[in-house]
């Protein structure tokens, strides 16, 4: 699924360089729960950020699907974001003054074929929301919705067009704890059902057992990478 | 609404656009919406000056030339003297008015009926050897109305010919004379008016655009070919003998000892010409032209009335009815005309109040004379309508550029305060131009928003305008359309910029952005 090979981020701050990525080499499989952690300010939202084509590497290679999409141009990496990729932020990003159903509809005006036709946008968006448990939430805006509820939205948002990459980042960065498990279950049930490959950045490490591998970055490289057995639903493990 | 909203996104974009800074918005509306109205208001004012100049001329009769039997032409020395060349003293046609009513009762006494009867019963004029110290009828009216010099050199189908020729809009031929009407209403004393007679075509109604009918109709094609007793009267005619209150339409007067029934009452349309007793045009009868043939048993036209389709076409088409005229009377080459042709201007010079001798000098020198007038009238409503457009376009581009600042602001203002919502779009695939679109939707929403308003604002203004100022205003559907164009172009003129910076927003750093 996802193949990244000697990967290297640059930023310019001045004269100054900082080497956010120093050479990242790693593979994901498809459907594999990825968590991923590490220090802040060690270059995981910047190896999420290319992992998610939203930005491109300074050096290395990344092959999305056996395609390398490392040097494509802003047009051909929006229409992969659109297909292939679904993002889920830590501060939720939903649009104020418009309801969950509008927020969930969003990814499907801009596909290759232009604004899907209301009345199909609509019924898909009403399944991704059915899909993370808010059918009776549709019309209720943003300010109307609990922390929980808004992050579910925003899941159902990255569903709607059904990717086979989902992206997170920090997604519960900005929940309590009994909420936090609780989208990290909306996760979990994902990749069983649909075998979605899921990236989670997280800080927590009660999070991180939700996956099936965790990565550990610092100082732009990884320092370990592991498999382990999931802690799903009814055996969760003890917060720290 | 909703389902108009669920039409297109870009429509639900341009209604949250107008409604998201109600008060901003409605702000920024302003400068367009009063530069959409100026907009709409020049146009409007532009082309009614172009209206007004084809009406007046029009109404002026610009494009009317009138063909005379016989080539008399002012003498330009003496006092108003008329000298005849060929072709019209042999055979001048004379109106046997007094062997067609030679019992009228009142012939000897110029007073009979007194005080009822209108004074005018004979006409001191009548006598040829009196001496007067004001100007006689055939001086007011020119020799060929008062019945001298006229020639019987034009016939029907001449005027049927000159019908024809190309460029030749309406075509009228008369026979004028004096004549007396009598009105004699049961049980009441006889009155009596001496006025002039025209027997005309009935096309003349169209050719008189000035002209309107105060009530009735202008007689018929089929009474005109039935040679019918039927009158049409001036409106000076029908006060004089009937009084302001009566309408004569119906009514039988007698007029060469015949009993003609009154159809219709013609009047001026035009606060310009007053009618007034003597004056050719309403101080006068119309009859069928084949009428007064078949009473008097004549052939031949005293005149014939041209309109040309197109005003400039006159001179040109002046030219052809001489050759076709010309043609059709033998003339070779050597010889002068038999008819002569003259254009409403040189009407208008000639019997326009000037002393005959000026005007005859200056209808002589002044060649073309109807296109020096048309020109300068135009020219002279093209002057002041065209500062009048000056003025709006200089307000008009001053509000739409300030419109289209407000409109820029507005719309950086938006994409500033959604950077956020524009990272988050870009990483559900939006690219740089779906975003481009949006912004400039939003400006155009709020531009053609304005330009709605504007466009209501402008048809008042317009109204305001003609109403207050008297300038003639026309809107027509492709200037309402150009306006809104207008509004539509600036909108994509100055959302241009703010939808192009947020179109290259990278895409983290806006989804970062607070
Ligand atoms: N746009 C940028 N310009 C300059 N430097 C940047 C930029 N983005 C990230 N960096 C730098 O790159 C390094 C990695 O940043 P990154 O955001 O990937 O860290 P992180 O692991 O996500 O940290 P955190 O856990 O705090 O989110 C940091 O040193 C950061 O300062
Ligand atoms: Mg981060």
């Amino acid at each position: 699924m996802i193949g990244v090979r000697s990967l290297e981020k640059e930023y310019h701050v001045g004269d100054h360089v900082v080497r956010a990525l120093r050479g990242v080499t790693l593979d994901i499989a498809g459907g594999e729960f990825v968590t991923v952690v590490g220090p802040s300010g060690s270059g995981k939202s910047t190896f999420m950020h290319i992992l998610g084509c939203l930005d491109r590497p300074t050096r290395g290679q990344y092959l999305l699907g056996g395609r390398d999409v490392s040097t494509l141009p802003h047009d051909e990496l929006a229409r992969v974001r659109n297909e292939t990729i679904g993002f889920v932020f830590q501060g939720f990003n939903l649009l104020s003054r418009t309801s969950a159903l509008e927020n969930v509809e969003l990814p499907l005006l801009y596909t290759r074929k232009g604004a899907v036709k209301a009345a199909e946008r609509r019924d898909r968006a009403r399944r991704a929301l059915a899909a993370v448990g808010l059918t009776d939430r549709e019309e209720h805006h943003p300010n109307q919705l609990s922390g929980g509820q808004q992050q579910r939205v925003a899941i159902a948002r990255a569903l709607v067009n059904e990717p086979s990459l989902l992206l997170a980042d920090e997604p519960t960065g900005n929940l309590d704890t009994a909420t936090s498990h609780e989208v990290m279950e909306v996760f979990a049930k994902l990749r069983a059902e649909r075998g979605i490959t899921i990236v989670v950045i997280t800080h927590e490490r009660d999070i991180a057992a939700w996956g099936t591998r965790t990565i550990d970055f610092k100082d732009g490289v990884v320092v370990s990478d592991e498999q382990h057995a999931p802690t799903m639903g009814s055996h969760r493990p003890v917060s720290a | 609404m909703k389902r108009l909203r669920a039409l297109h996104p870009s429509i639900d974009i341009g209604f949250k656009a107008l409604t998201r800074n109600r008060l901003q918005t409605g702000l920024t509306m302003l400068g367009i919406t009063v530069g959409v109205a100026t907009v709409l208001a020049m146009m409007a004012v532009g082309a009614g000056a172009q209206r007004s100049i084809e009406q007046q001329v029009r109404a002026a009769g610009l494009n009317q030339l009138t063909i005379k039997a016989g080539n008399w032409k002012p003498k330009t020395e003496d006092s108003g003297g008329a000298v005849a060349h060929q072709g019209d003293a042999e055979d001048t046609m004379r109106l046997p008015v007094d062997e067609l009513m030679p019992a009228l009762p009142d012939a000897g006494d110029p007073f009979a009926g007194a005080a009822d009867v209108l004074p005018i019963d004979f006409h001191p004029e009548d006598d040829p050897m009196e001496k007067h110290d004001h100007p006689l009828a055939w001086q007011r009216l020119g020799d060929l109305e008062a019945g001298l010099g006229a020639s019987t050199t034009l016939s029907f189908a001449d005027a049927e010919a000159i019908r024809q020729l190309p460029g030749v809009q309406y075509v009228a031929g008369g026979v004028h004379g004096n004549a007396r009407v009598h009105y004699r209403p049961e049980g009441g004393a006889e009155k009596r008016w001496f006025t002039r007679m025209h027997g005309t075509d009935l096309h003349l109604l169209d050719i008189k655009r000035t002209w309107t009918l105060r009530s009735g109709r202008f007689f018929t094609e089929e009474e005109q070919d039935d040679k019918a007793m039927v009158l049409v009267l001036g409106s000076v005619v029908a006060e004089k003998v009937f009084g302001e209150q009566v309408d004569p339409v119906g009514k039988d007067l007698m007029l060469w000892n015949q009993t003609f029934r009154i159809v219709g009452v013609v009047t001026s349309a035009s606060w310009v010409v007053r009618p007034a007793a003597g004056d050719d045009e309403f101080d006068a009868v119309y009859m069928p032209y084949t009428t007064t043939h078949q009473l008097l048993n004549l052939t031949k036209l005293n005149d014939i009335t041209v309109t040309a389709a197109s005003t400039g076409d006159v001179s040109a088409l002046s030219k052809r009815i001489t050759e076709l005229l010309r043609q059709r009377h033998n003339i070779t080459n050597e010889k002068p005309d038999d008819f002569t042709i003259s254009t409403q201007a040189t009407r208008a010079i000639t019997t326009g109040g000037l002393p005959p001798n000026v005007a005859a000098a200056i209808a002589g020198n002044v060649k073309e004379l109807e296109r020096v007038t048309l020109e300068q009238l135009a020219g002279t409503l093209e002057r002041a309508s065209g500062t009048m457009r000056w003025l709006l376009a200089a307000v008009a581009a001053v509000s739409l550029l300030v419109g289209g600042i407000g409109i820029m602001n507005i719309t950086l203002l938006s994409v500033t305060e959604r950077t956020k919502e524009i990272g988050l779009r870009m990483a559900v695939g939006a690219r740089g131009k779906d975003v481009t679109r949006q912004f400039l939707t939003e400006a155009v929403a709020i531009s053609l928003a304005g330009g709605a308003v504007g466009v209501l604002l402008g048809l008042v203004a317009s109204y305001l305008i003609s109403s207050t100022l008297r300038w003639a205003t026309v809107v027509s559907p492709a200037s309402v359309f150009i306006a809104f164009g207008v509004s539509a172009a600036v909108g994509v003129l100055f959302g241009w910029y703010p939808a192009r910076r947020a179109a290259e927003l990278d895409p983290i750093d806006a989804l970062r952005h607070e």
